[in-house]
């Protein structure tokens, strides 16, 4: 919709700037809350954890604006790839050993960061595909985003009533961090978590540069032709359905590598990871940064963490000021932040707020032009 | 065993007819609307706590329909000042928006009634008892009372859609709502109306679920993914779709628990994943409809 693929080298900078300043723009407290410590160097371990978070979700995030954001399809459940990324990866590391009707499944416990990042990815393809194939034929619409949402609570409820595999409700606890080659064995391990985010960095920018590349892709262009309008790329010759299908298998590769480096930050991991919570807030943080913008959900993970730290400290009713907040942002400025910036330079402050009030303007802010179908038009 | 399976069938049977009365809301409203609303399931939830709230001081019967009235005038309140706004746009709007909404009563219901399982008070007596038929015993709330109520509502809401001028507003806006306002029909009124009549289902369900479950502040997000595949199930905008959808998921997850209880919440997602293989657009559902 918006920002042309001016320069995609510039805008990676950019990226990896904000990066590196990220843990320098964490409020005080953290998600254990402790006490804001300026002082000490290398960063309290309080602040620079809740950046890996943002980066993490900014991951997730990544994957669930492909769809929404690029192919205009909402999903209500991409924690589930979450879920599935993180849960591979925990029984990856600690291993299990179940019976599953007769079935003796069993493995021990493994080291390798790789393969545990190849499960992670294989599950939650796999079962997108899957799911894609099934349901990208048969709806679009909220149709879609109802479905979408349905199928996360399957394996909401897997991961919650199949103890002997995931542990139920309390899920798995202490999963070790992997070793990096050419590092020393213990180096993730570093309880200043300054060594993770560096980690989580790197692989969050890995993405970001593959994101990228698919966006600015002839494929991602026929996405964006899909989001504008279906029946009219149809007529061009592309295969729809196939391209829809292929943007969702790979919307689900970027919350599977979000859960694989979660479980290794947190060490745990339990149910709520794939619940419509989870879901929720990927939808609530893409929209707040910008759906259709490159750097909106990122920006909408920052923002997201930075409203929940500040203002649970505040309140224990926490989710209801987010709440407001996410209300406020699809009544008023659905395009975001970047999209309220992006009307500002665009139009200046006086037009601008005009726009941001008046309905009949704020079509044209909309993710499409398309009109529902039925309601009054 | 037989006892067994006839409790179960027919705690399914009370279930179903909850399930019934809130799909049969949401589908209304996303019949004749097109837009789909997350807070439905708060609505159910704000239904059996204001019941709850309200039992000890009005007694039984004015408790359960003060509650879905309150809960119905709200609703219309709600789609005049936060959904009317968004008509203008995709649909998916209405989901996004709802959602947030949705967080925003569940922290208020911590708030006002706190985080733990509220019991609602006694049922009255006539109420409370069972009904013997040869080995078996019925509770009279459950399995005469609530199944009776429902009946009653569903051929309300039938006569209204099927033999009242309203009705045919409506049916007529769900298949093309533009040329209903050229006909010179206020819309944006009947808009409301219907959501308040939907909100109004979902606060009654609520309430007359107050007296058998425990009310916690979470009831909302579990029904809600529920209703939703009730709708799918069934049919979206669909009448019967509602009725039979509530019906099978609610028996079905019902039997599950004597056939293998870990799956019993799995169970409706089960059956939509069948039902979307079978028929995409539901067991009553219409080619074309939100597409």
């Amino acid at each position: 919709m918006r920002e042309a693929a001016a320069n995609p080298w510039a805008r990676l900078g950019a990226v990896a700037v904000a990066f590196a300043v990220l843990p320098f723009l964490m409020p005080g407290g953290s998600l254990e809350l402790n006490p804001v410590q300026w002082h000490r160097w290398p960063l309290h371990a309080g602040f620079i954890d809740l950046a890996t978070t943002v980066l993490v979700f900014a991951l997730f995030a990544l994957g669930f604006n492909l769809l929404f954001g690029h192919t205009g399809e909402l999903s209500f459940g991409h924690a589930m790839f979450f879920a599935l990324g993180a849960y591979a990866t925990a029984l990856y590391t600690k291993g299990f050993d179940v019976m599953l009707w007769g079935l003796h499944l069993q493995h021990d416990a493994g080291t390798n960061a790789l393969v545990a990042l190849v499960l992670a990815v294989g599950i939650a393809a796999l079962w997108g595909f899957g799911l894609a194939r099934l349901i990208v034929p048969r709806s679009s619409g909220i149709y879609y985003s109802m479905i979408t949402m349905a199928f996360a609570q399957v394996i909401y409820f897997i991961t919650f009533h199949w103890s002997d595999l995931t542990g139920g409700e309390d899920g798995i606890q202490a999963i070790s961090r992997p070793s990096l080659p050419g590092l020393p064995a213990d180096w993730l391990a570093d309880p200043s978590g300054t060594h993770f985010f560096i980690f989580a960095a790197a692989v969050t920018f890995v993405a970001v540069v593959a994101y990228s590349w698919i966006l600015y892709s002839p494929f991602g262009t026929v996405l964006h032709a899909i989001r504008e309008n279906k029946q009219r790329s149809r007529f061009i010759g592309y295969d729809v359905d196939k391209f829809r299908v292929n943007a969702f298998v790979i919307s689900t590769i970027f919350p599977a590598v979000g859960g694989w480096l979660w479980v290794y930050f947190q060490q745990s991991i339990n149910p709520d990871a794939g619940s419509i919570d989870y879901s929720g807030r990927v939808v609530m943080m893409s929209l707040l940064g910008g759906i259709g913008s490159f750097v909106g959900p990122m920006l909408g993970s920052f923002v997201y963490w930075d409203l929940q730290n500040s203002v649970s400290q505040v309140t224990k009713y926490w989710p209801a000021a987010i709440g407001a907040v996410f209300v406020l942002f699809v009544l008023i400025a659905p395009s975001g932040i970047v999209g309220a910036f992006d009307d500002l330079r665009r139009y200046g402050a006086a037009e601008a707020l005009r726009r941001w009030v008046s309905p009949r303007e704020r079509l044209k802010t909309d993710l499409s032009e398309e009109l529902p179908e039925s309601g009054p038009h | 065993m037989l006892h067994q399976l006839s409790d179960q069938f027919f705690n399914g049977i009370t279930l179903g007819m909850l399930y019934i009365l809130v799909a049969l809301g949401l589908n209304i409203i996303l019949g004749l609307m097109g837009v789909i609303n997350f807070s439905h399931g708060s609505f159910f939830m704000l239904g059996a706590y204001v019941a709850y709230s309200l039992a000890p001081h009005v007694g039984f019967w004015p408790s359960i329909l003060l509650a879905a009235l309150i809960i119905g005038l709200f609703g219309m309140l709600f789609e005049s000042v936060l959904i009317r706004p968004l008509y203008r746009r995709l649909p998916e709007y209405t989901l996004l928006l709802t959602f947030g909404t949705a967080l925003i009563f569940q922290e208020f219901v911590r708030r006002v009634w706190g985080d733990d399982a509220v019991r609602y008070p006694a049922l009255p007596d006539y109420l409370s008892g069972s009904v013997t038929f040869g080995s078996y015993q019925f509770p009279v709330y459950k399995d005469v009372f609530l199944v009776a109520i429902t009946v009653v509502i569903l051929a309300v809401v039938w006569l209204l859609i099927n033999r009242t001028n309203i009705g045919v507003i409506i049916r007529a806006g769900t298949r093309d709502a533009e040329m209903v306002k050229i006909l010179g029909i206020n819309m944006p009124l009947m808009f409301t109306l219907v959501f308040g009549i939907g909100s109004f289902m979902a606060g009654l369900a609520g309430a007359l679920a107050a007296p058998i479950y425990a009310i916690i502040p979470n009831l909302a997000s579990q029904w809600i993914i529920l209703t939703f595949v009730i709708v799918i199930v069934g049919g979206i905008g669909s009448f019967w779709g509602a009725v039979v959808g509530g019906l099978i998921i609610g028996v079905l997850s019902s039997l599950m628990e004597l056939v293998f209880p870990p799956a019993v919440d799995v169970t409706g997602f089960i059956i939509m994943g069948v039902i979307l293989l079978v028929r995409p657009r539901g067991l009553f559902g219409v080619e074309g409809l939100f597409e």
